[in-house]
Parts: C-alpha cells; structure tokens; sequence
C-alpha cells in the first residue's frame, strides 16, 4: 500500500498517455483536477494523495462525456441535432439508475417530474457556492494557420495562366531544377588526384551552395547512390553530423592508405595481367571510392584496411580462370590477411559489399 | 370519459411539471457550480452534444458536481471509519490520524458502491464505462482501484 508505488505507476501511465494526448487534454485535466479538489475540500477532505485526486479528475471527466453522449443519443433519437433539458434528464437517468431516485419506478413518468429534479434542486438550494478560483479560457485555442505570400502579396504575377494570382507564390526555381552532375574522378592511381583537388574546389563550391539552399527549404537531400558521385553528394542540416557536408580531399590529415603489398609487386602472369588487371583496377577504383566513402561517414580514421574477407568467393568467382587459381588464390589470401587484422571492423562490411556487388558484375569480362 | 379525465390529469401534471422545472433552471442560473463551465462545455461537445442554452451546461455541470460530492463524502466516511477503528488500538497514535487524506483505498470503496448494485453488474462499473479511444490508459487507472493496497 506504498504511497510511492502508487505513485510511479502513475507516472507511468501519465508518460504513456502523454504522447497521445493534444495539449488541450492536458489542460482540461489540470482544470478538472482543481475543480475536484475544491468540490473535496468542501465534503471535508484536508489533503489528496495526488493518485486519488488523478483518478477522481478523470471519473469527472468521464461522467461529463457520458453524460454528453447520453443526451445525445436520446436527442438524436428524437430526430433532433440539437439537446434538450429532457434529453439531458433522461441522460441523468440512465447515469443514477444503479443508485436510483425517488419515482423511477413510476413507468409513465415524465423525466422532467421525477425524483431526480428534487434531488438536484435540493443539492443547489443546500450547498454552499464554491467558486472556481481561476478564470478559465476557452479551450483548445485554435491556432489560425498562416499561409505563405501570394503572388500579389509579393508584386510577381503567376507564370501559368491556369495559377491565380492571390494563391501563395511557388517556391525558388532553382530549387527543383535539375543541376548537371558533376563529372566523375578518372579512375587514375590515387596520387593523381592531389592536382586535381583546385579545380574540383571550383567547380564544386556553388553547386554546394546551391544545394545547401535547396535542403534549408526543406527538400530532402539526394541520395547518395553512385560511388563515381560520392564528392558531389552533399547533406545539410545543421547539427547532424551524418548529414553534414563532407571534406575535401586534403582538407582534413588522412592516414595514407595502406594496399596489400602483394597487389601491387605481385608478379603477374602474361595472361592474367591481360584479364585480371582491370579486374584489379576496377577493384581499386570501387575500394578507393569506398575509402572516399569512409571519408565521409567516418570522423575518426584509423589506418585503412580494405576488408575483403566475403569477397574470397566473389573474387574468385569474378577471376574464374582455372590454371591461374593459384595465383589468385594468393591474393585473396593477402587480402584477407588484411581482413583478420580488420575483423573489429565490421562497419565497413557492408559498406564493402555495395562495391563488392559490383565485383559481381565483373563476371561478364 | 375516463381518458379525457386522464388527459386532464396529465395536462396537468405536465404543466406542473414545467412549472416546476422553469423553476428549477431559474434557480440553476444562481448557483455558479465549482466545475468551471468551459470544461464541461469542452468535454460534452467531445461527445457530439450540441446546445447554444448555458442553462444545459450549468445542469450537466451541476449534476456532475452532485455526484463528485456523493463519491467524495462517501469516501470520507470510509476514512473517518477507518481512523476511529485505528484510534481503537493505537491511543498514541491519535493525534497523527486527525488529518484526513484521500486515498486510493476509500475513494475505491466509495466508487464501488456506488457502481456495484446486483441489476447492473458490469454495465455501470468504472471499468465499464463509456470507453474512449483515447482514455484506455486511464481504464488500466480505474482497474487498480479494486487492487487492495493502493
């Protein structure tokens, strides 16, 4: 019978109820409350234990719906929109037909000439007026929407014939105009794209700008899909870091990437080289974007490993040169050597098989 | 003969029957109920009633406020039972049970009565109450009332 467990329950179901009630039922029970309160006060009650006090606020509450509903009923049985002191008396019947009042028996009775008249009008004339102490607004307030600038309101004159002038203005053009992409980085060996960082600076800037216009209005960020198109992917949205814009290439000290010593010096047969290379080159290329990938979605930046570790398989299955298994077999291996050493990792998983998935394409070399 | 006597009789009543109810909402204006009218006014157009008369809305409220006062005196006689039944074993304890606090305990004993009758058992229940899409939490309230040791 703890006070407090009754207590914490409450709480409970008050966060419970919270998220689904409007602001207006908040403050229609806080009245209630005070209202019940006062009506205790006045039967003899000093103090409430606040669990009490919430439940009797919420019987009121109920008994003033039911009270509504009843009346209503009875008035819309009558063919009527609009209730009556009668329907409100045969409301008032059905609510106290547990307690029952003088006269209910009576079968031809008129509603209005029953016991339930006294009993009220003997409550009005003996009770003492207890005044509610505060004054109470009309509730819920209801809120006037305000509607964005017409065309008129701003001088400009709709550009459709079909649009009239005093409906709100259409928002920037340059919005939800298309903007070119811009091109892709060469799939060059990664020194290479140290000259090209200048010129990608200028190029970028203002469509950077225009996009982070264009995502301030509230339209949602494109979608970053394409590797190739992973410098020009832009988020804004001030205080997400996930969504804010990524860093330049030399803006922010990278850790060198670090390959598998054996891919680069491995000695590579004649045959191979003609066939795996751009295999290999192709797979650089979608680790180096995935590494820009990294760039982006990681703050902090340990030491780069390129986790291979599903791709065995895939690799293999790309490769599909039987006599040269071997060799292959030997960089898998050392790509996965880097993989035990990456296993923490696992984040990059899956950012490894969008790529990877990729590889899987390769099979059509 | 005998249904023009009975017409006439309930003519009759029924006039004094209006008499008596012009009366009453007369008096009703008077008397300002403690359950402020915009709440009732709020509550009741939640249920569809429709009425411009304030006089209605005075009556709801003043009927609602007679049966809050019915649950709350009943209650306090629970309560003052209970405290001459403690003052019965405890005389030290007196002075410390003289302050009378609402509780969860009285205010179910009190709400059962008034809902538990052998007729209707189950139609007028606090648990059966008119239910309300959004106040089903408050049902899981009103069914801890039978719960002795709240």
């Amino acid at each position: 019978m703890s006070n407090g467990g009754g207590e914490s329950g409450e709480k409970e179901c008050e966060q419970s109820t919270k998220g689904r009630f409007g602001s207006g039922e908040e403050f229609g029970r806080a009245i209630a409350k005070i209202a019940v309160a006062q009506i205790c006060e006045g039967a003899g009650f000093q103090s409430f234990q606040s669990s009490a006090l919430e439940t009797l606020a919420d019987i009121t509450i109920r008994y003033i719906r039911n009270l509504g509903q009843n009346a209503n009923s009875y008035a819309n049985l009558a063919g009527r929109a609009e209730s009556n002191v009668v329907d409100v008396f045969q409301g008032l019947e059905d609510l106290g037909m547990t307690q029952g009042f003088i006269g209910l028996s009576d079968v031809n009775r008129c509603p209005i000439g029953s016991g339930l008249v006294r009993e009220i009008s003997q409550y009005v004339s003996l009770e003492e007026e207890v005044l509610f102490p505060f004054n109470v607004p009309r509730f819920p307030v209801v809120k006037e929407r305000k509607a964005g600038p017409s065309f008129l309101q701003v001088g400009e004159s709709s550009p459709e014939d079909h649009v009239p002038d005093w409906l709100p203005k259409f928002p920037d053009h340059l919005l939800y105009v298309s903007s070119p992409v811009w091109n892709p980085r060469p799939l060059d060996v990664p020194v290479d794209k140290t000259d090209l960082t200048k010129e990608q600076k200028k190029v970028e800037r203002p469509l950077m700008n225009l996009q982070h216009q264009f995502t301030c209005n509230g339209s949602a960020p494109p979608v970053f899909a394409d590797p190739g198109d992973a410098a020009t992917t832009k988020g804004a949205g001030q205080g997400n870091p996930f969504l804010s814009a990524p860093l330049w290439f030399g803006e922010k000290e990278v850790t060198p990437l670090v390959y598998p010593a054996k891919l680069e010096s491995h000695p590579q047969n004649h045959v191979l080289e003609e066939r795996v290379a751009p295999v290999i080159d192709k797979v650089k290329s979608s680790l180096d974007s995935e590494d820009s990938r990294n760039k982006i979605i990681l703050n902090s930046r340990p030491s780069v490993q390129f986790k291979l570790g599903t791709s065995k398989k895939l690799l293999t299955s790309a490769m599909g040169l039987s006599p040269q298994r071997k060799t292959i077999e030997k960089t898998a291996c050392c790509f996965e050597s880097d993989d035990e050493k990456d296993e923490k990792k696992r984040g990059k998983e899956r950012i490894v098989k969008g790529p990877m998935d990729k590889t899987q394409e390769l099979d059509h070399l | 003969m005998n249904q023009n006597q009975q017409v006439n009789e309930g003519s009759r009543g029924r006039q004094d029957d209006d008499a008596a109810l012009s009366e009453f909402l007369a008096s009703l204006m008077d008397y300002t109920p403690t359950i402020p009218d915009e709440l009732v006014e709020h509550y009741i157009a939640k249920s569809g009633f429709q009425c411009p008369d304030v006089r209605l809305i005075r009556l709801v409220a003043v009927a609602t406020q007679k049966f809050i006062s019915e649950v709350a005196s009943d209650a306090l006689q629970h309560c003052k039972a209970r405290q001459s039944a403690v003052i019965k074993d405890k005389r030290d304890k007196q002075q410390k049970d003289k302050r009378l606090v609402l509780t969860m305990e009285d205010l179910s004993k009190a709400l059962h009565e008034k809902f538990h009758s052998p007729a209707m058992i189950g139609a007028q229940s606090p648990h059966a109450m008119v239910d309300f899409g959004e106040n089903d939490a408050i049902g899981d309230r009103n069914e801890r009332l039978d719960v002795k040791g709240w």
